[in-house]
């Protein structure tokens, strides 16, 4: 009687990991057979595309490379270049000073704290598209257009990034231990830069991830006010290619393009994953 | 090294602030029910933490802060820190007016009861950002922390993050970051309370010995009484954010100046009966039904000092004060605790617990549903007073 129970359960568990793995496969299957079949294509001439959909790799890969590496529309080093510098300092000022509000705002009384706080979070109800027009305007009222500054400079003011760092340490910094480090004698930009950004280092760098493949793949702000060929990025140079006209449209080229689009997205990935596992609050306080 | 002056400190939180903590429904003014329910004084500028708060700290002295939760022990240690505004009143330290002085100008250290230690920096680090702040130069700072550590015993952690350190370790890396700096004054908020009962003796000991070697002026809050006989030179007994008594250990412990102090320190709590001060032929007794004790000497002198009158009173008397006897204030005992060396046995008095101690010496006796007789001397009475609650000794 016993033995049966046990054997029941052994069967019940059994059953359960094999659905269990089952639908693991299936979403990291959707994840990733679509950067697959990118890589797959990237390798394929631009005929063999239209000729239909395939899992096996083509014999083109290099060529396309250099088909896309030396098309006179389109600077493939200089496009790279000014998506770099834009998703980097979008994402470092983004991450920054939206740890740096959340702060302020978590660890310091005053008045309005909390009308502060829910302002901060309105603003994250208003589409961005709807204050882009406003932006956008302004741009070029001032004349700010083509100029690489005015893509990242507004990415201070990022509500969700702010509610998001809020969170994380309500849950992770105790104020103790900035009252323990203002006795040690450090001051309040000093704490925030020493004690509280190492500690916020997981948060930060999800949230650099998050604002770096945002930026990096933006196509709509970059393409209203970009138009010089040394300040386009990226996304602009892939639309540019895509529409291209028919004689000189080149699918395989498209591919290629987007594929190198990705290599740094993935780099970026790696580097700061690890910060994100890594628990470093753990031990600081009791608990 | 310093001495620590507080002349009549005050804190008052704004209503909203406390009603915030408390779960209150927040409004400028607290309801009438609040300041009825609140066991702190509400006035019209808000809720009162602290006040009347008057005390001088020797130089190097031990001094002990101890109440139950919300008498406004930690609120004061951490006015003197400077973590929290002064309402009225002022601090000195050595002969300093420290009011307005921001924490990291006044000399002083604190150990925070969840350690407080910065988690991505290692034991050393920790124990190093103060002085690395100060812009000490290397090889000083190395050798202070290595000092140190040497008193505290951590040497061989001084590389390891904190979270690979156990509680008593951390504890001991919070104290040795306050000490390094050697600070004129050294304010301990519960640093005990997080570890368990056998590593808090320990470190009750350790804490004991340390004082011996830094030396300093230390400032030491716990809710917990057994700390507080053991380590202060002088104790604060703190209520609703009232001082109830300033002394050594033994004198509160002897002469507890009201109920609550009585109440408060010792263990188990002392025994509270109703009863009857008496004046017969020049000579103060205590009457309770069953028993009528002259008290002592000295309690006859100070309660004649004080022209205390004959009156209704609370009478208390220790648990390991009361000895059993053939007459006396009779109790049926209703649970009997082995404790080893001695039993303690909880009885009912006319209606209200009491708590007596027995020696085991020469084998227990089975107390359990048996009337038991309770005497005591009269050098051992406190005498309160049943309006004011007062000892009517002092």
């Amino acid at each position: 009687m016993k033995k049966d129970i046990n054997k029941s359960a052994e069967i019940k568990l059994l059953i359960t990991r094999i659905v269990v793995y089952a639908i693991l496969i299936f979403l990291a299957f959707l994840c990733l057979f679509f950067f697959y079949l990118m890589i797959i294509n990237s390798s394929r001439s631009n005929a063999q595309l239209k000729g239909g959909f395939t899992i096996i790799p083509g014999g083109h890969f290099l060529e396309n490379f250099s088909n896309a590496w030396h098309d006179g529309s389109i600077n493939i080093p200089v496009g790279m270049k000014n998506s770099f510098i834009v998703a980097i300092c979008s994402a470092v000022l983004t991450t920054y000073f939206s740890a740096l509000t959340a702060y302020g705002v978590y660890a310091y009384n005053f008045k309005l704290k909390n009308f502060v706080h829910i302002f901060i979070l309105a603003i994250m109800m208003i589409p961005s598209q709807v204050s882009a027009v406003g932006f956008i305007q302004l741009a070029f009222k001032f004349n700010l257009t083509n100029k690489l500054w005015v893509l990242f400079v507004p990415s201070i003011a990022a509500p969700v990034v702010y509610f998001y760092m809020y969170q994380y340490l309500q849950a992770t910094l105790p104020l103790e231990m900035v009252e323990a480090a203002r006795i040690d004698g450090s001051s309040e930009f000093k704490i925030f830069n020493t004690i509280v950004l190492p500690i916020m280092k997981p948060a930060i760098a999800v949230q650099m991830i998050f604002s770096f493949v945002g930026s990096w793949n933006n196509y709509f702000m970059p393409s209203l006010l970009l138009s010089s060929a040394d300040k386009k990025t990226v996304p602009i140079m892939i639309a540019q290619l895509r529409s291209a006209d028919y004689s000189k449209f080149d699918m395989g080229k498209v591919y290629m393009l987007m594929l190198m689009a990705i290599l740094p997205v993935m780099i970026i990935y790696i580097i700061l994953s690890k910060s994100i596992i890594k628990g470093v609050t753990s031990g600081s306080v009791k608990g | 090294m310093a001495e620590v002056i507080l002349k009549n400190i005050r804190k008052v939180y704004p209503v909203q602030d406390y009603g915030k903590r408390k779960g209150w429904k927040v409004k400028k003014q607290a309801t009438e029910k609040q300041r009825r329910t609140s066991h702190l004084q509400i006035t019209d500028e808000g809720v009162v933490a602290v006040q009347e708060f008057s005390l001088d700290i020797k130089d190097k002295e031990f001094i002990v802060l101890v109440g139950p939760s919300g008498c406004g022990k930690s609120t004061t240690l951490r006015m003197i820190a400077g973590l929290e505004e002064i309402s009225g009143g002022e601090l000195y330290i050595d002969g300093a007016l420290m009011n307005a002085v921001e924490p990291k100008d006044r000399d002083i250290a604190m150990v925070f009861q969840s350690y407080a230690l910065y988690p991505h920096m290692t034991v050393r680090e920790n124990m190093a950002y103060s002085l690395k702040i100060k812009k000490t130069p290397k090889e000083e700072i190395d050798r202070k922390v290595n000092e140190a550590a040497e008193i505290l015993d951590i040497t061989d952690y001084l590389d390891r993050l904190p979270k690979a350190l156990s509680g008593g370790q951390r504890q001991r890396v919070a104290i040795g970051r306050a000490i390094v700096r050697n600070p004129k004054v050294l304010l301990m908020d519960e640093p005990l309370s997080n570890l368990d009962a056998k590593l808090r003796n320990q470190m009750r000991a350790e804490i004991i010995k340390l004082r011996k070697k830094i030396n300093t002026t230390f400032i030491y809050v716990t809710h917990d009484q057994t700390e507080a006989m053991t380590l202060g030179d002088r104790i604060v007994v703190m209520k609703d954010g009232f001082i109830q008594q300033i002394a050594t250990p033994q004198e509160v412990f002897d002469h507890p100046s009201n109920l609550f102090v009585a109440g408060f320190i010792g263990t188990p709590q002392m025994n509270l009966f109703d009863a009857e001060l008496v004046l017969k032929d020049g000579k103060y007794y205590v009457e309770t039904p069953g028993i009528s004790v002259e008290l002592a000497a000295e309690k006859q002198e100070r309660l004649k000092a004080h022209d205390v009158k004959p009156q209704s009173v609370t009478l208390g008397v220790r648990p390991e004060h009361l000895v059993l006897a053939d007459q006396g204030i009779a109790g049926v005992v209703d649970v009997s605790e082995r404790m080893g060396s001695s039993c303690h046995l909880h009885m009912s008095v006319n209606g209200k617990d009491a708590i007596v101690i027995v020696p085991t010496e020469g084998g227990i006796q089975d107390y359990v549903g048996q009337t038991v007789h309770l005497s005591f001397d009269g050098k051992v009475a406190h005498i309160f007073s049943k309006e004011t609650e007062k000892n009517l000794e002092y």
